[in-house]
């Protein structure tokens, strides 16, 4: 008899541990903000805000000593010699391999002209609509977009015309351009809206995307375009995504919004971050869809954006990044009024 | 325990069970390669006698006829070997008709020696060649009736609709619905009609062009047909000419040398310039494994926005044309670029000359050559039945039907 009780006791603490260790994971201890709380908290916040000199420096020092994004956010000859095994950073056991046909691809060192003074970084969120911010962010040294969002005449206003650097997700290349195996047209075309920038292509985080990837590169290599392909380190958007876990961010996989204010933080002295609002509802408490462009939600199974957002935000209020989630032109016409 | 199996000594697909299953394997595979490939020398001769309808009573007589037919090229080439002056006897001339009539004496390839063939040939050179009007007529017209090119060579907008169920040559890969993006490649119509250009020359990149300075001639005719993309620079233009009106392209070229087309696509748009502004034409529909590559040399040329004319075989045409062959004696599991093309140009085209269209590895005179005249790699095995193509276009030219060029031009 008293073995036995022994042996259930036993089993029932291990269970209750094991119920314990997947409440602690699946629920994190704090909770994150709704969506109207969030409203409140940036409205009370208001349009102010004064930069922190040293709260900028400590955060590059920070994402500088973990992921070194001067040397190593892209493939480059330099950092991925021939033979060398490049781990891929979204899917456990599937590695590629430097050969012959992929090193001549890869740039021969980092290309961007540091420093980088004013940056711009721009996510698709739906707030940028109608928020007149076209010409703030053209004003910038250096503008990252995402996901090759459009730039066409109706979205000048609020998103701008230029583009410095622009990241393309192979989902994208496959859905909306075939994978590139049929006509690649379409694709040359649509991309003359970036001038000539960097397109920046996470081609070795899943093993799908190496194809459509490298085949992004051949098709504006055959073009004879004047933008340059770099493709993302994977080494570099591992250590990008543990700084984040390390912070508060959870998700399987961070967005591309966060990995590129992760670069722009790690190489512009100022930062600014346009359309970053995960929230269905805007500042005027009526909902917004989730792109400036379209409503297409994300899968949810993949990134943690109001995390992603909560973090942002701190940054925001400890003077480190700048967050435009109100409107440009409002605030142009407060100044005015001011004065 | 102490019991034995009771099946132990039965011999369920023992050895003897294995090897009679092996030998009856083999003994069907035998029986269906004669079924279908077998050499009926007899069935060949008499498709011949039926093609020329005077001979069918004298068949009895053919017999005899080889034993005479064999004196007659040993003295006569004596004669004409010292000569050895091309092109200098008129085409009507009795001797000339003699040197015709023995190479039609020759009804299958296998019937005399490669040299002898080759010495009757040879002998032959010395003939200027003419057209045959009514032996020319006659072949067009069973052509027009088996295959009909001036409607079904390529797939157009009017001989495939949009919804189509096109079935692939290869019956193994069954059927191609053809969508409305599908549809849109094709031509609105045949880009050519019967009998529309007068001259026309077919390059079939035979080793013998080499040093053939036939560049000129070849340049001077109004349409110009070239197999599998051959070099044409500067290199090789004073024998095999530059002038490209049409030319075809192996997909297995495009997937060993270009990667599909799924990498890089402008080294393979720089190639085809060196044709001027021809046409393109591939068997898009010979197979699945065909058809993707097919339609990314369509979609690559669009890429560049070139107005460089892109046509599919159709498969029907092919599969005619590979019966029309069979009964002539070409038995091959696919027909040669160079056999498709010279098919389509009989139709298209009064008069017909060919140029490197010779599959044997020497030339008349008993020289090694190369298979190419720009390499020497060979064809793959089991796929073309060249030298009975050339056997049969050696016999339309003695027919009067096309014009087959095998030494130098003048």
């Amino acid at each position: 008899m008293v073995s036995l009780r022994c042996h259930r006791s036993k089993y029932i603490w291990a269970t209750l541990g094991v119920l314990a260790l997947l409440w602690l994971y699946i629920f994190p201890v704090y909770r994150i903000p709704s969506d109207k709380e969030m409203v409140e908290e940036v409205l009370r916040q208001g349009q102010t805000w004064s930069r922190n000199q040293t709260a900028v420096e400590l955060y590059r020092k920070l994402l500088t000593d973990c992921c070194n994004p001067k040397r190593m956010f892209a493939v480059t000859k330099e950092n991925s010699p021939l033979g060398k095994v490049l781990w891929y950073d979204g899917e456990f056991y599937h590695y590629h391999t430097v050969t012959n046909e992929t090193y001549p691809i890869f740039v021969q060192d980092t290309p961007l002209q540091l420093p980088l003074k004013r940056c711009s970084v721009v996510g698709n969120g739906g707030v940028l609509k109608h928020s007149g911010c076209g010409n703030e962010i053209d004003r910038a040294d250096f503008i990252m977009r995402c996901n090759l969002p459009p730039l066409s005449k109706d979205y000048t206003d609020d998103v701008g015309t230029k583009t410095h650097l622009v990241s393309a997700n192979p989902s994208i290349i496959e859905k909306s351009f075939q994978n590139l195996l049929w006509s690649r047209k379409s694709f040359v075309e649509s991309m003359k809206a970036y001038g000539s920038s960097y397109i920046y292509i996470p081609a070795f985080s899943m093993k799908p995307g190496t194809d459509p990837s490298l085949r992004a590169y051949h098709a504006l290599a055959d073009s004879s375009s004047n933008q340059t392909v770099l493709f993302a380190n994977p080494d570099f958007l591992k250590n990008v995504g543990i700084f984040w876990k390390n912070h508060g961010v959870h998700g399987k996989r961070l967005s591309t919004g966060l990995f590129l204010v992760s670069l722009a933080l790690g190489l512009c002295e100022e930062v600014t971050a346009y359309g970053f609002w995960p929230f269905s509802v805007g500042l005027d408490e009526r909902p917004v869809s989730h792109h400036y462009y379209d409503n297409i939600l994300p899968s949810s199974r993949f990134h943690a954006m109001p995390e992603e957002f909560l973090q942002l935000w701190h940054l925001h209020k400890s003077g480190t990044l700048r967050m435009r989630v109100g409107s440009c032109a409002k605030e142009r016409m407060e100044l005015k009024r001011e004065k | 325990m102490g019991y034995s199996d009771p099946t132990a000594s039965r011999d369920l697909l023992g050895n003897r069970s294995l090897c009679f299953i092996f030998i009856c394997a083999f003994g069907l595979v035998t029986l269906l390669q004669q079924i279908l490939y077998g050499k009926n020398y007899i069935k060949s001769g008499q498709q011949f006698s039926r093609l020329k309808g005077e001979e069918v009573g004298n068949w009895s007589g053919l017999i005899s006829y080889p034993d005479d037919g064999g004196m007659k090229p040993a003295r006569n080439g004596r004669k004409r070997y010292l000569e050895r002056i091309d092109g200098s006897l008129q085409f009507n001339s009795s001797s000339c008709k003699e040197l015709r009539q023995d190479i039609t004496d020759v009804k299958v390839l296998t019937m005399v020696k490669t040299s002898e063939l080759f010495e009757r040939w040879r002998n032959l050179q010395v003939c200027k060649w003419d057209q045959n009007k009514e032996e020319t007529d006659n072949f067009k017209m069973s052509l027009s009736r088996c295959c009909n090119a001036p409607s079904f060579l390529f797939t157009t907008k009017r001989n495939t609709p949009s919804g189509t169920k096109l079935r692939y040559e290869v019956d193994t890969s069954g059927i191609l619905h053809i969508s409305p993006e599908i549809f849109k490649m094709f031509p609105d119509d045949m880009p050519f009609s019967k009998s529309q250009f007068k001259k026309c020359a077919v390059i079939g990149n035979g080793g013998i062009i080499k040093n053939s300075k036939c560049g000129r001639e070849i340049d001077a005719s109004d349409f110009v047909f070239r197999c599998n993309i051959p070099p044409v620079s500067d290199l090789y233009s004073q024998d095999v000419g530059s002038k490209t009106d049409l030319v075809t392209i192996n997909p297995s070229i495009i997937t060993e040398r270009f990667q599909k087309l799924e990498k890089w696509r402008k080294p393979f748009y720089e190639v085809l310039q060196n044709y001027e502004n021809s046409s393109v034409v591939l068997p898009a529909f010979y197979n699945t494994r065909n058809t993707d590559v097919s339609f990314r040399v369509k979609y690559m040329l669009d890429d560049f926005e070139s107005s460089r004319g892109v046509f599919f075989f159709h498969p029907q045409y092919l599969l005619n044309v590979q019966r029309f062959w069979a009964v002539q004696g070409v038995r091959a599991k696919r027909l040669s670029s160079g056999l498709m093309l010279v098919t389509a140009a009989m139709e298209l085209c009064e008069e017909v000359h060919l140029y490197g269209f010779w599959a044997f590895p020497m030339n008349p005179s008993g020289i090694f050559i190369t298979h190419h005249y720009y390499d020497n790699v060979k064809p793959r095995p089991g796929f073309h039945a060249m030298p009975y193509e050339i056997f049969n276009f050696m016999h339309m030219h003695a027919r009067g039907i096309v014009h087959v060029h095998t030494g130098p031009c003048r």
